[in-house]
């Protein structure tokens, strides 16, 4: 470790614990109830008087999400635009992980066409989830919460709110997954071929068959889902036990970086699974 | 706010509800996840060249194999928060 490394790491561990003692100092609430209370509901706007399902809007999502879609590519933007035979520190981080998911996918996928889309689709997921988590799990940040209907916010109280922690979010890409899988399928073995596979190994199998693949995009997205939306309320609830002092900065590693790039590589892996599946 | 003999029910009901959800779903995955570290051990320990791989297939195996545990904690969140 060079010497800058050494300086990074320590102003970063500093911050971190500052925050740590504000929040046991500014952050502790006067209840109990005051906790629990807001802590499932979310920050829903209604945008018409009608009330239903397309009307009402959460705000935090939309923000968060478009906040890492641009992030990301300007990130991308930068690293493509001075592309070097001897990387540097960002380009080598995005070949890595390139390389990575390049040999997973192709040592999954069987057919050598569909090798290059699979492996965009996953790596897109897995960088964007992989993000969203960390950030939503570790960085310490704005905090939304519901009190008595009206909006209160808070820095540095609680961590960013991740995108996946919204089941909306994962339910979208889980059911994208299920799309694409099942259009990469026609295209490799044609209609005839996709409809016969329904009826395999026996017509009895169909009910079967039809289950199976409808509980694939439900349990795909329900495990992200609990997994970050669980470990958020899991820290708020810790935190508030040990008030707020020191502890919480080792949930959010915990749940941010550990639980959160796991889970962002099942998800990714699982799709690759998925796609694998229906087209051989 | 007064407290009824109803409020106290649900209260009850609710601390049940959720304790026993919890409890009995982390069953399953915790056998689950047992397995395949014992699994993975032996592995290991037959090939230790092969360390790497098999931490990764692991941690996969033990993601997919937790998540019903992950289902019972959405649904003791649930009945204890917002039901």
């Amino acid at each position: 470790m060079n010497k800058k490394a050494k300086v990074g790491l320590i102003i970063f561990i500093v911050v971190y614990f500052t925050i740590g003692i504000i929040n046991a100092f500014y952050f502790v609430p006067k209840d109990t109830s005051e906790v629990t209370q807001g802590l499932a509901s979310r920050w829903i706007v209604q945008i018409s008087d009608k009330s239903a399902w397309y009307t009402r809007l959460n705000p935090l999502t939309i923000a968060m999400s478009w906040a890492i879609i641009i992030g990301l590519i300007i990130f991308a933007v930068k690293v493509g635009k001075n592309f070097k035979i001897i990387p540097d520190r960002k380009q080598s981080i995005t070949e890595s992980v390139f390389d990575f998911m390049y040999e997973i996918v192709e040592s999954v996928i069987d057919d050598p066409r569909f090798v290059k889309p699979t492996f965009t689709i996953a790596t897109t997921l897995f960088i964007y989830i992989a993000v969203s988590n960390i950030l939503g799990g570790a960085v310490p940040g704005l905090n939304v919460s519901i009190a008595n209907g009206s909006v209160k916010f808070t820095l540095f109280s609680d961590t960013f709110f991740a995108p996946t922690a919204d089941l909306n979010t994962n339910l979208t890409y889980a059911l994208m997954v299920f799309v694409i899988s099942h259009a990469f399928a026609i295209k490799a073995k044609g209609v005839k071929g996709w409809l016969k596979s329904w009826f395999e190994p026996n017509p009895i199998m169909f009910p079967m068959n039809v289950i199976g693949e409808l509980a694939k995009p439900i349990s795909h997205s329900l495990r992200l889902f609990g997994n970050v939306g669980g470990g958020a309320i899991l820290t708020f609830m810790l935190s508030y036990l040990v008030k707020y002092l020191l502890l919480p900065i080792v949930f959010w590693g915990f749940f941010g970086i550990f639980v959160g790039l796991i889970q962002a590589l099942v998800f990714a892996m699982l799709a690759v699974a998925y796609i694998s599946a229906q087209i051989s | 706010m007064e407290k009824t003999l109803a409020d106290a029910l649900i209260v009850m009901g609710k601390a049940i509800g959720a304790g026993l959800a919890m409890g009995i779903g982390a069953i399953g995955p915790g056998i689950g996840e047992g397995n395949i570290g014992a699994h993975a051990m032996d592995a290991m320990a037959r090939q230790p060249e092969m360390v790497g791989t098999i931490t990764t297939r692991m941690l996969l195996a033990d993601a997919v194999a937790e998540s019903t545990g992950i289902y019972s904690l959405l649904i003791a969140f649930l009945i204890l928060l917002s039901l």
